[in-house]
């Protein structure tokens, strides 16, 4: 009897060294990364791992899987045509606040509708950190930065409130505070088969606030399995994640017990079913034959 | 006396609940089971129900290679819709006229600007139908009667037609129908033309197809091994993304209609990336928004499709007119040095090579390849004969061997410029794909001296497509002093008017691209060899393709640009007009040149 392969985190991690400030947050979602695909157990090789543009959209290239690094807010996208045309392939799609919740905000309600087997980790540091500190769409209200020197005008989005409105079917939150508790998020959402969302309150050590730092946040996170919360339970998931933003939750706020057919499990059937009434590609023009 | 001809011009206008747009595809399809090569092109008001709505249907013993200029036959079911078309639908004094007869209007007072058809019949066509079928409905069959009496064609092919269209409904719909076309024909038959022009019989009534511009298109993307589609309804182009939705599963492929054209072009890459050959359908507004992942395409060496269905003027436009000003935005659009292959087809038939050929290239060089096609290729419906595909080969990527895989480098640098391209799933390929300039490993770098590299190699590359001379189409007098050049669906005019200007004994050549950028200079320069005047025919404002030629080569010094924007199609005796006045203009010039004694 062969045993599968095992493997560790080392046999995720690439050559090339990350260009983040030291102490940034995604050096601790990287890490958390690197140990969750180690748990799954999948050879990079058959991992596609998609980002768009921001520091933390650099993670794929720190990993040995496949990386594409796109273009800004654009890694669903992406994450799905590569899904859809090799349903077998392990998908992960990563980046920012920014990349995700303002210029590729538009994306995401559609790959939670659709429902592909991809998981999709944001890296939330409410901040513009590649281009030097300005206004993020998650930057609270009130805070002053390169593009809102007398403080900023508007509501921040709520990530996790977002997600879990379009019915996201597995919603987590983690920090690099609590590096085994971010890495057991991840791991259970690329093995939650749908559409799965990982947020990562991840400090902007350059631009960020001092109470998004690691210590800080190691004072003030909670889990929610202390809470006694039931990942079952959208309508609590929904009602503790209108207090991010005040409260640190970590933990799984929403896994749907149900799991409905993914987008690319449907393609699957549907090719398997249409695939019979195919002419011969030679053939096609068949098609506009009058008789 | 009896006139055979064998090219029919027919217009015919109504309003949007007449069927005149299905009387037309009647009468095309039964052209195509009789054995006719037939184009059609429809026009409509903006409304999408209701309004105006009016057909052209060119029928011919030959391949049709435009929709033709003025009418032979005009039918108007009511004047006011009919007046409506008159760039579309030209009355000239060689025009068989039809109208209801119920519309009121005498003979000798047709609302036509002082324009006399050659005949004139008033017919009660709204009666014949209620005596028929009890109903105005079969207004539209009583006209395919009509035209099927005097001119002799496709009785066969309607009455197959109807029988397959109607079968559904029932025996009694059947019958009436079939009693409205008989009675339409009996009608002529009883009011014979003056001068009878009688078509001739094909002289191949080989089997034919029956499409159009966008159809064909998907049907080539399936045939060329096309496995992802994404894209976003978007008018002309939708067509392209239905077939395929209906087609593409059957062939292991699927399609993705994304929330918007970014996330189309962006599922399209992603698909590229995995390995498989993708593809997406556009027009002008999508095109503008596809840019950037246009030039993700180009720095990640990827191969993809994308094909712009051009409409006309900028912002929304005229989104159901054509026009050919989408050039410069195909071969410049999207920042930095980002070279890509421009294709376009010229007719319903060549759609199916170049969208085949379009494939190719994208594989062959891993690069986006743009196909602009037309409005007026896209959604008019054409005959064509059938398409030999053993004549095609069909091109994959060049992937790495196991050796390459050893230490493999996606981005090595060749001397072609090609370096194999792995995807997820092979062992031993992994790499960064990027937007990011990267070195041969792929890693995100900013040396100045990689990015020359880089972009040396990717302009590299498809630097063989200079050499291209089969993607070109030359007709005419090998050494004649005019030219005419011209690409997409104003090409098919310029074939015709190629030989009308012959036959008038203008010694003129034809230059057709299918492959616009890049400039495959030495077929231009061997082509221009013996050209002094001319003109490149086109139909946008800028007279794109002259500029762009002009500034890429030396043109003879009479060339000029023949263009105007869209919507309406040039015609043939234009384009003769300009030839002629080229040939004067050369004459003139050579009057000048000659010694004084």
């Amino acid at each position: 009897m062969t045993s599968l392969p095992s493997f560790s985190a080392k046999d995720f991690k690439s050559d090339l060294k990350p260009i983040w400030c030291p102490g940034c947050g995604d050096f601790g979602v990287l890490q958390a990364v690197y140990r969750a695909l180690a748990a799954v157990g999948r050879p990079a090789h058959e991992i596609a791992f998609v980002s768009g543009i921001g520091c933390s959209s650099r993670i794929p290239g720190y990993t040995t899987a496949y990386g594409f690094n796109s273009v800004h807010g654009r890694a669903l996208p992406i994450a799905q045509g590569i899904k859809l045309a090799n349903p077998d392939l392990l998908v992960l799609a990563a980046g920012g606040d920014g990349d995700g919740f303002s210029i590729g905000g538009g994306h995401v309600p559609h790959a939670i509708r659709r429902n592909p087997d991809i998981t999709y980790i944001v890296m939330d540091n409410q901040i513009y950190g590649l281009t030097k500190g300005q206004l993020s769409p998650t930057s609270p209200k009130g805070l002053k930065t390169a593009t809102s020197g007398y403080g900023s005008l508007e509501n921040p989005v709520n990530p996790l409130l977002y997600v879990l409105a379009y019915g996201a079917p597995f919603v987590a939150q983690g920090t690099p505070a609590d590096m085994s508790g971010l890495a057991q998020v991840i791991e259970e959402a690329i093995r939650y088969p749908g559409f799965s969302f990982v947020n990562v309150q991840s400090p902007c050590v350059t631009y960020g606030e001092e109470e998004g730092q690691v210590k800080a946040q190691k004072a003030r996170m909670k889990t929610l399995q202390s809470l006694g919360h039931d990942p079952a339970d959208q309508l609590r998931a929904i009602d503790l994640a209108r207090s991010s933003g005040t409260e640190l939750y970590t933990g799984v706020f929403y896994r749907n017990p149900e799991p409905a057919p993914t987008l690319d499990a449907l393609v699957r059937e549907r090719k398997e079913q249409l695939g019979k009434d195919a002419l011969p590609r030679e053939r096609i023009l068949e098609l506009f034959l009058q008789r | 006396m009896t006139t055979t001809t064998t090219d029919l011009v027919i217009g015919m206008a109504g309003s949007g609940g007449d069927g005149i747009v299905s009387a037309g595809e009647s009468l095309v399809a039964a052209a195509a089971r009789d054995g006719y090569h037939a184009m059609m092109t429809k026009s409509f008001g903006s409304q999408i129900r209701g309004g105006e709505s009016s057909c052209r249907v060119r029928l011919s013993t030959a391949e049709v290679l435009n929709p033709g200029g003025a009418l032979d036959v005009a039918v108007a079911l009511n004047w006011e819709d009919f007046l409506k078309f008159g760039a579309e639908l030209p009355v000239s004094g060689g025009t068989v006229m039809i109208y209801d007869a119920a519309t009121g209007v005498a003979p000798d007072q047709l609302p036509l600007a002082g324009v006399k058809p050659a005949e004139v019949f008033p017919v009660p066509i709204g009666e014949i139908a209620r005596k028929a079928t009890g109903t105005d409905k079969a207004r539209n069959t009583v006209v395919l009667g009509l035209l099927s009496g005097w001119f002799g064609i496709v009785r066969e092919g309607v009455m197959r037609g109807l029988r397959k269209k109607l079968a559904k409904k029932g025996q009694a719909v059947l019958e009436a129908n079939e009693r409205a076309f008989q009675q339409g024909i009996e009608y002529a038959a009883s009011h014979p033309l003056q001068t009878p022009r009688t078509m001739e019989k094909p002289a191949d009534s080989g089997a034919k197809l029956l499409t159009d511009g966008n159809d064909i298109c998907a049907a080539a993307a399936l045939f060329a091994g096309c496995q992802f589609f994404g894209g976003y309804p978007i008018t002309p182009s939708t067509e392209v993304m239905q077939l395929l939705t209906r087609e593409i599963w059957k062939y292991g492929g699927a399609v993705l209609q994304a929330e918007d054209e970014i996330a189309g072009i962006g599922a399209a890459v992603g698909a590229s990336f995995a390995g498989k050959k993708s593809m997406t359908a556009t027009s002008g507004p999508g095109m503008s928004l596809k840019t950037e992942m246009i030039g993700l395409a180009t720095i990640a060496e990827l191969p993809l499709v994308i094909v712009n269905v051009q409409r006309a003027g900028p912002s929304t436009g005229m989104p159901t007119k054509s026009e050919q000003a989408d050039l410069y935005q195909a071969i410049f659009s999207a920042h930095g040095d980002a070279p890509r292959p421009v294709l376009a087809p010229t007719s319903v038939s060549d759609t199916f090579d170049v969208t085949v050929e379009a494939f190719n290239i994208a594989e062959q060089y891993q690069t986006p390849v743009i196909v602009l096609s037309d409005q007026e290729i896209a959604q008019r419906k054409e005959v064509i004969d059938p398409i030999d595909t053993s004549r095609f080969v069909r091109v994959d990527r060049l992937r790495p061997t196991p050796a390459e895989l050893e230490s493999y480098a996606r981005f090595h640098i060749t001397e072609s410029g090609i370096s194999p391209i792995s995807h997820p799933g092979m062992k031993g390929g992994n790499y960064l794909g990027a937007g990011i300039e990267h070195n041969e490993r792929g890693e995100p770098t900013a040396s100045g001296s990689i990015h020359q590299q880089m972009t040396d190699k990717r302009f590299r590359k498809l630097l063989p497509l200079r050499g291209r001379e089969d993607l070109f189409r030359i007709e005419g007098d090998e050494n004649a002093p005019l030219a005419l050049v011209s690409w997409g669906s104003t090409a098919g005019i310029c074939r015709e008017a190629l030989r009308m200007a012959r036959a008038e004994g203008l010694r003129v050549k034809l230059l057709v691209p299918w492959l616009l950028y890049p400039i495959a200079e030495k077929v231009y320069r061997r082509f221009f060899a013996s050209v002094r005047a001319g003109v490149v025919v086109e139909q946008s404002q800028q007279g794109q393709l002259y500029r762009v030629l002009r500034m890429e080569l030396d043109l003879p010094r009479g060339l000029r640009s023949f263009c105007r924007p869209g919507a309406n199609p040039f015609r043939p005796a234009e384009v003769v007009a300009a030839l002629r006045d080229a040939a004067l203009d050369l004459q003139r010039r050579a009057h000048h040149q000659q010694p004084q004694e």
